[in-house]
């Protein structure tokens, strides 16, 4: 294995009482595509908040490239190359596609608020690149035909993958999909798992889902790391990850669908 | 810029330093200056107010940088002998320094939390200039001079306020001008990145950090300059009115510059310029109704409210807006 | 000390009653009542029209002000809030309406009523002296015993009555109330009535007192709100908590600062300003309400 891109250093989280996630440890390869599971409630959704610096592990680190990353603001954490999408599809709702996708390449700007206040010519030309890039990443994403609509009018599915544009568009290392397959139809799924390889296959992205849709995750990972009541309890290939009892026992253990493949 | 935008930004200032004066000096209603000028200074402070909305944040607390700034320029004067174009800037700056420092652990706060913070800080500010030495509490600061001359290396820009045989006249286009200038920052912010920035986080703060805007320093930033302009504002009601006193701006001005904001229309820049046109000039001209005076002016309110829950300028949206 | 603790609670049970009704309205609405001062100076007028002018008993010009407040509270939910928040892009809107209606009630008083400061006769005689230590006159203790069995009354009509627990349901989740069958349109309006009828019942109780004027109204709005800030929005413990707190430390304040001249709600203000940057969702809040 290559030096890891990402590394979860016995991230902990604690709120008062209660322990929302406890020493959990993996690493994850560039150009890797690791997904996170485990029922309701296992802590997931917090892991993600850590690594993109919403949460603050009370003990552990996060590194990106080696460098510590943990506790940092969100925004700091995005401009080194690690950024989050929602579970709730959330983008700017009005504000047409093109122009979500233009916003958010703030990243790359070189030019200073002030160059853009008064319209210098670094801040001309950044518009023409964001506008150029938005433009691609459209048409990577299929999202052409409604490039121009407002995006409190658009229907779930394309919210999602609009919610990816915005992610692609501060061209990040990492991209952590939160539920990416979540309320999709099975054509809506294949779909998506074909976008999320292109990801990678295409743009050379590292990505690390969190997903409770198993067949897809079966499918589309290169690893898995399995979460219940807070801790890791499996880490392996899709196929390790189908036969480990105490992942199946979780499953099974829980409300949710058993483990279908 | 296109050619209509361009024709419309010509009539209205047209209109702003040739029709109104002219009007004024063919009816003879002297007392229009005032209200007019208290007008251009209003929707000053309330363009303020409005980017702190467009950033997402309810303030309600404007009149304490008013209040700020008017003091700040009547101390500097009355106390330092410092020129009033001078104090002028100066009051802008230190009431934005001021907004920092309350701004970086208020503007944590969202939605009606900020609104209420902001509504105290408006009280605080008028109890702390009751019971500083410096603003002589309740007995205020009076005898202010008026604007002395601004002159560069012996050219005189702009003379002597008391110089002058119609200082009405001088005041309401100092004020006027600066209303135009505002706006004009204010148009450039919006339609520039900041803008887009800001609108990105008043729609979603979250989204807006990850896609890494430093929000806490955007949001900052906004409250600065919209303070800044509260304190320009203050500083020349000070000016004109010549005196200042813990009462000048209280809650029901701070309530207000958000009602202009509110009424004109949240989603247009030029919302509160015209949302303090209608209310101001509209409560001054109903001053013939006497003892209705605040039944019809608040009756007419709520009936714009519920006709045009989005502001005046709504009307307008079908055409594309006018932002 | 024991006059200090005295004055507090006094003054404590009326505001945490004047928090109860803001509170109730925020939590089911989201809106927040910046008429709910001016509705609080129009209970007060309408007790003392009842008692002072009508030569009514006092207890019926209490009766009288919870019932014309409610009524208002529930016609204004229903014919200007309602309508607003359907239609507009922006819940801030609320904000304009409820400050167009504390002008306008503002006007109303000032039609009606006159800008005269007005009271009524003390209801009982007497003061209560316990040694010297503690001297508090007969109608003062009256008043806050009614306004602390208000407040348990309306903990317990919110705790077992069928409507109480329809509107704490409405106010922990919009969404889940309506999916459970709570007709949300009927429970906004009886709780803008309730909270309304509650700021009209603490004005009808305090004419007795300290008597009402015009001017009352937005500064006891202020004051309304800093409390549900310290104790957290929306929530019934913290509007009561943050009442007590509010009224202690004014008595405190009062007392202590006197000697550096009106600095009390200074002080106040900028405590609370500083604990509400430390602790945004006050004392009891859930974090952003």
């Amino acid at each position: 294995m290559t030096a890891p891109i990402l590394q979860i250093k016995g991230v902990t989280k604690r709120y008062g009482g209660l322990t929302a996630n406890s020493d959990i440890t993996f690493d994850v390869a560039p150009r890797e595509i690791l997904s996170v599971i485990g029922p309701n409630g296992a802590g997931k959704s917090t892991l993600f908040k850590q690594i993109a610096g919403f949460v603050t592990p009370t003990t552990g680190e996060v590194l990106f490239k080696g460098n510590r990353i943990s506790g940092m603001p969100p925004h700091k954490v995005a401009r080194l190359g690690v950024v989050r999408t929602f579970q709730e599809t959330t983008i700017f709702k009005s504000m047409t596609v093109r122009e979500n996708v233009i916003v958010a390449h703030h990243l790359r700007s070189k030019a200073s608020l002030l160059g853009f206040f008064f319209g210098s010519g670094q801040a001309r030309s950044d518009e023409e690149d964001f506008a150029r890039s938005a433009d691609d990443i459209i048409d990577f994403l299929g999202l052409q035909a409604i490039r121009n609509e407002m995006a409190s009018n658009l229907p779930q599915g394309h919210l999602r993958a609009l919610g990816m544009a915005i992610g692609l568009a501060t061209h990040p290392d990492v991209i952590l999909l939160d539920e990416p397959f979540a309320g999709m139809n099975h054509d809506e799924t294949m779909r998506m798992v074909g976008l999320v390889r292109r990801l990678r296959d295409e743009r050379g992205l590292t990505v690390l889902l969190v997903e409770h849709d198993m067949p897809a995750v079966m499918k589309i990972s290169d690893r898995i790391v399995c979460i219940n009541f807070g801790e890791k309890i499996a880490e392996g290939t899709p196929a390790e990850i189908q036969a480990n009892p105490r992942v199946i026992e979780a499953y099974l253990g829980s409300e949710d669908a058993a483990i279908g493949m | 810029m296109t050619q209509s935008r361009l024709l419309g930004v010509g009539a209205f200032l047209l209109g702003v330093f040739v029709l109104v004066p002219a009007f004024i000096h063919l009816t003879g209603r002297w007392d229009f200056y005032y209200t007019l000028t208290s007008v251009a200074l209003l929707s000053v402070s309330a363009a303020g107010v409005w980017l702190t909305f467009y950033i997402g944040r309810i303030n309600i607390g404007q009149g304490a940088y008013a209040l700020l700034g008017g003091y700040v320029s009547a101390i500097l004067m009355t106390q330092g002998g410092v020129n009033f174009w001078l104090t002028l800037p100066l009051a802008g700056l230190f009431c934005a320094a001021v907004s920092v420092l309350i701004g970086v652990p208020i503007l944590r706060l969202r939605g009606v939390y900020f609104a209420m913070v902001t509504l105290v800080l408006t009280e605080v500010a008028r109890l702390t200039a009751l019971a500083l030495p410096i603003t002589n509490g309740a007995k205020g600061i009076t005898s202010i001079p008026l604007p002395g001359e601004l002159s560069i290396f012996g050219l005189t820009l702009i003379p002597d306020f008391a110089t002058l045989e119609n200082p009405k006249l001088a005041f309401y286009l100092m004020a006027a001008a600066l209303m135009v200038l505002t706006y004009l920052v204010l148009w450039r912010i919006v339609n520039s990145r900041l803008g887009h920035l800001c609108r990105s986080l008043q729609q979603n703060e979250e989204l807006s950090a990850s896609i890494g805007v430093n929000t806490a320093m955007l949001r900052v930033l906004a409250y600065a300059i919209s303070s800044f302009f509260g304190g320009l504002a203050g500083a020349i009601f000070v000016a004109i009115s010549q005196s200042i006193y813990p009462s000048s701006f209280v809650v029901s001005d701070s309530v207000n510059f958000m009602l202009y904001c509110f009424l004109g229309g949240l989603g247009y820049v030029f919302g509160p310029m015209l949302g303090t046109l209608l209310l101001y000039f509209g409560w001054d001209l109903l001053s013939v109704a006497r003892e209705y005076q605040l039944l019809i002016y608040s009756g007419t309110m709520i009936a714009l409210m519920l006709i045009l829950p989005n502001g005046v300028l709504s009307l307008f949206d079908r055409k594309g807006g006018s932002k | 000390m024991e006059q200090i603790l005295a004055n507090g609670l006094y003054l404590g049970a009326q505001y945490a009653l004047i928090a109860l009704g803001l509170t109730l309205i925020f939590s089911l609405m989201n809106v927040l009542n910046f008429a709910h001062g001016q509705m609080y100076v129009f209970g007060g007028f309408v007790t003392y029209t009842v008692v002072a002018q009508f030569g009514l008993p006092f207890i019926v010009g209490l009766l009288a002000s919870a019932v014309t407040l409610a009524v208002m509270g529930a016609l204004i939910e229903r014919f200007l809030f309602r309508p607003v928040i359907r239609k507009s892009k922006r819940d801030e809107s609320t904000m304009l309406l409820a400050a167009g209606i504390a002008f306008f009630l503002d006007a109303v008083i000032l039609l009606l009523f006159g800008e005269k400061q007005r009271g009524v006769p003390k209801i009982v005689n007497g003061v209560f002296n316990w040694d010297m230590r503690l001297i508090m006159p007969y109608d003062r203790i009256l008043i806050a015993a009614l306004a602390v069995a208000l407040i348990v009354s309306f903990i317990l009509f919110m705790q077992y009555s069928r409507t109480g627990r329809a509107m704490r349901a409405l106010a922990q989740d919009r969404m889940a109330a309506q999916l459970m069958g709570v007709d949300v349109d009927r429970y906004s309006m009886i709780g803008f009535a309730i909270g309304a009828m509650l700021a009209g019942l603490v004005g009808g109780l305090l004419v007795t007192i300290t008597g009402v004027n015009l001017g009352m109204g937005g500064p006891t709005s202020v004051k309304a709100f800093l409390m549900i800030m310290i104790g957290g929005a929306g929530v019934i413990s913290g509007a009561i908590a943050g009442g007590f707190i509010l009224g202690m430390m004014e008595s405190v304040g009062l007392t202590v600062l006197a000697a550096y001249g009106d600095i009390t709600y200074l002080v106040i203000f900028i405590t609370l300003m500083i604990f509400l940057a430390i602790r945004p969702q006050g004392l009891m809040g859930k974090p952003w309400g």
